[in-house]
């Protein structure tokens, strides 16, 4: 049984570390990950790592420079599976929000002036899927643990993972909660994916779209009903732009088109 | 040459490393570097609500999530002249603590106590310190549970918002936190005892600038609407850009910041420092007991410190809640007005943390934020240095490695700096061979002599230009020949600078560098003034290499030195193989 327990690395490209941060989180259950797999990579947890070849690659982060896409090649080419954690991962990130590459250079000659950076070239920001076959997408900024948990253990018992394919509003609906829509807040819950049990809406703030959009999300729907609601048109574009990263694109240039 | 360098610090608010270079008995360059790339936050909030910015800034990072958030919240608030009710600030103040509590046991029981323990990680230590490492563990998860039941969630939670929260804790979940509390006690008091009593090496030490918030009321704590600096100044914090004044480096994305020229320490330590005598109860009785002056010029003691804030966190707890269970829960508060300027700073568990906005209309129109690690890098490369240099001179080269390490992880730049990922990097012999061919394999390098022909080894560059040119090579250059707009045509293919260059090294030796290397390097850069005539611009330049050849001497004369000679017949040799 142990030699056979499968290979596991744990990768943090630009992000927050929030992903990793969360694995670290579960405490309880991390004793038993660490038993039933081989953890082969994990800086955040520990020292003694190996970059060989691996079952499954956890990788968390956007790819916002050469350094990271160089590494993401490298363990795309090492691994049998690779999942993206995260939204900067999956979409990415917020980082990933100048959609145009010119206003993403402006902004950051903005913020470090003419200065050469010498120790990595910085790109714009994207996600895995840019670059390497993504296996699986784990949603969530940061992800749920539960879903994490569950999508591990299917993985090592040679099973596909199950995700949420609806939005936050049913997870809301399912808490029996007041909808926030109704009472006027700009909440994104009908476009958002699922799977953090619809936690800003159980506290009476609208969902801000931090998981990405949901599989089949209608925005063309939303966005007229928030207009009607009389919301700012820029400010419902830039907040379903906010955490849905490249995915956003196609919709944004449509809208910004027909303002032409 | 040697380079010591720690590759994967890991998170530094994202990736980072230190690299030292050896050459000799100097220490040529400490480089703290944080590979994260650019996020441009402050940028993507510019026209956002108040609202949405929230939504946003705590993801700069998850380890310091509810700091950023509360920075953000009394830098909007300020603007918006929001009036923030009494018990609102009481419940944030709860919140922060938890973040406090679990950021610190985490840094001190899994990651510095293992160093001191002499132990590769946690895991090992806890082997014959089960107890220790239990306790860490507990005392993080407590942490934990408190920033749950404030914001909603471990990480990246919503619930604090303008003015309040979504949702008021109950009355059972508070008292739930206080009891609790209440039982940590002893076990925090014994973490004091703990850290405080260990034998911190004494090297480095050298004294530094320490700043703080300042908070009211001749109070210990972890905000104010001042900041507090170790020479006794007070700055307003609307008025931060004095102390923290941003500049950039090229090797990072992280800004640093210097205070008159200086740099300064924040954190734990820099908190005690300034105002530790503050500290009542149990945390005021560890103060007066460990406090020396030790604490006020070595980094080391961050840790002990930052024990000393666990025990002040657990015994403020049970205060907060009781002080907040009597107040009336809050109306939701209205803002004041939608336009106005404010600065937020509050001190994160790993230091000073300030969030500017300047808002116009409802919308932000400028956002600055600056983060404790950014202010403490400088500090950070200086006191690697000085561990550096001072073993080096002491003959404890091998403790270079390990002290270094240690340093960077009192400073708490972010929590995976537990990975002990360090490594002494010695280039093999004939390494040039290695790197040479591997140049090649991205297209066929262009070569430019450099030097002066009258200095000896000197004329090295042109020599070895002149003799590949004979062999038949095309692409190759003489610097003297070059003029404005003759750079080689073809910009894709590696340029490689051929010149004398001295290492410090045996007379004869190759190296092949990246040219950024040498422009970076004082000691090395005034030999290639040559190069800013050239017809490069500077980009191609940053991109270009330098073949490298220890002259044994560069006294004036006409005469190439037998080991050049050598060197140079030995490189052509290698090149029409």
């Amino acid at each position: 049984m142990r030699k056979d327990k499968l290979k596991i690395g744990i990768y943090e490209l630009t992000g927050c570390a929030g992903d990793a941060l969360l694995i670290l989180d579960c405490e309880d259950e991390l004793i038993n990950i660490f038993h039933a797999a081989d953890i082969q990579s994990f800086l955040m947890a520990k020292s003694d790592n190996i970059d060989g070849e691996l079952d499954v690659a956890l990788v968390e982060g956007s790819v916002s420079t050469e350094k990271d896409l160089k590494e993401l090649l490298d363990i795309r080419k090492r691994s049998k599976v690779l999942v993206a954690m995260g939204i900067c991962a999956t979409l990415g990130g917020p980082q990933a929000a100048f959609l145009d590459p010119k206003e993403w250079e402006h902004n950051l000659k903005q913020v470090y002036g003419q200065t050469e950076m010498t120790h990595t070239k910085p790109l714009h920001s994207k996600p895995l899927d840019a670059y390497v076959k993504v296996d699986y997408c784990l949603p969530g900024c940061p992800i749920d643990r539960e879903q994490f948990l569950s999508t591990l253990t299917r993985l090592l018992a040679g099973h596909p993972p199950e995700l949420h394919r609806f939005p936050v509003c049913v997870e809301c609906k399912w808490r029996e909660n007041d909808c926030l829509l109704n009472r006027g807040l700009c909440c994104l819950g009908p476009l958002t994916a699922a799977g953090c049990r619809a936690v800003c809406p159980s506290h009476n703030l609208p969902c801000v779209g931090c998981w990405g959009p949901a599989e089949e999300a209608n925005r063309s729907a939303e966005y007229q009903l928030l207009l009607e609601k009389g919301f700012d048109r820029e400010m419902i574009l830039r907040k379903m732009a906010s955490f849905s990263g490249t995915r956003f694109a196609e919709f944004a240039a449509r809208f910004r088109g027909e303002k032409k | 040459m040697k380079t010591i360098s720690i590759n994967h610090l890991a998170r530094v608010e994202g990736a980072g490393g230190v690299t030292a270079t050896i050459d000799g008995q100097v220490v040529t360059e400490v480089k703290f570097l944080i590979n994260e790339g650019p996020r441009l936050f402050e940028r993507l909030t510019i026209g956002m609500t108040p609202e949405e910015d929230l939504n946003l800034v705590p993801r700069i990072c998850a380890i310091c999530t509810l700091s950023h958030r509360y920075a953000a919240l009394r830098g909007l608030e300020k603007a918006l002249k929001v009036k923030v009710p009494a018990k609102v600030t009481l419940l944030r103040e709860l919140m922060h603590l938890g973040e406090m509590i679990e950021s610190h046991s985490l840094h001190i029981y899994l990651l510095a106590l293992p160093d001191y323990l002499g132990y590769p990680n946690a895991i090992a230590m806890a082997s014959k310190y089960g107890f220790e490492a239990k306790v860490g563990l507990e005392m993080k998860q407590f942490g934990n549970h408190i920033m749950k039941t404030m914001s909603g969630r471990f990480v990246h939670g919503e619930n604090p918002s303008l003015g309040g929260f979504g949702r008021l804790p109950t009355r059972e979940e508070l008292v739930f936190i206080k009891n609790r509390a209440v039982q940590f006690l002893p076990f925090a008091l014994k973490t004091v005892q703990l850290m405080c009593e260990l034998p911190y090496p004494d090297i480095p030490e050298s004294d530094t600038l320490y700043v703080c918030c300042h908070p009211a009321e001749g109070r210990f704590g972890f905000m104010g609407d001042e900041i507090i600096l170790s020479n006794g100044d007070l700055i307003d914090a609307q008025e931060y850009k004095k102390v923290a004044n941003e500049f950039i480096v090229a090797h990072s994305y992280c800004k640093r910041s210097h205070y008159k020229g200086k740099p300064y320490s924040v954190g734990a330590l820099a908190r005690v420092n300034n105002l530790g005598e503050r500290l009542g109860g149990e945390a005021g009785r560890a103060f007066k007991k460990y406090f020396n002056d030790r604490w006020k010029k070595n980094p080391l003691f961050n840790n002990a410190a930052q024990a000393l804030e666990v025990l002040y966190s657990f015994e403020r707890i049970p205060q907060v809640i009781d002080e907040g269970l009597q107040l009336p829960d809050p109306e939701p508060v209205a803002r004041g007005r939608e336009s106005g300027k404010g600065v937020g700073a509050v001190e994160a568990p790993r230091g000073l943390l300030f969030h500017a906005y300047d808002i116009s209309a409802g919308r932000i129109t400028q956002t600055d934020i600056v983060t404790p690690t950014a202010q403490n890098a400088e500090d950070i490369e200086r006191y690697c240095f000085i561990a550096a240099q001072t073993l080096l001179k002491k003959g404890e080269e091998d403790k270079i490695r390990d002290r270094m390490d240690l340093v960077i992880r009192a400073f708490d730049p972010c929590i995976s700096c537990s990975a002990h990922m360090v490594q002494v990097n010695q280039a093999p012999d004939g390494d040039w061979k290695n790197r040479l061919r591997q140049l090649a394999s991205e297209g066929e390098p262009a070569f430019v002599g450099l030097g002066r022909e009258d200095r000896s080894d000197d004329a090295a560059g042109l020599e070895l230009a002149r003799l590949l040119r004979e062999r038949g090579a095309k692409d190759v250059r003489l610097a003297p020949e070059m003029e404005e707009g003759s750079g080689p045509a073809d910009s894709g293919r590696p340029l490689v600078f051929i010149d004398a260059v001295d290492f410090g090294d045996k007379p004869g030796k190759i190296c092949l560098l990246p040219l950024r290397h040498v422009l970076w390097n004082a000691t090395l850069s005034h030999r290639l003034a040559g190069l800013t005539g050239l017809p490069f611009d500077a980009d191609r330049l940053l991109d270009a290499h330098l073949l490298g050849i220890q002259p044994a001497s560069i006294a004036e004369g006409r005469r190439i030195s037998a080991e050049v000679r050598s060197a140079l017949d030995g490189i052509c040799e290698f090149l029409s193989s």
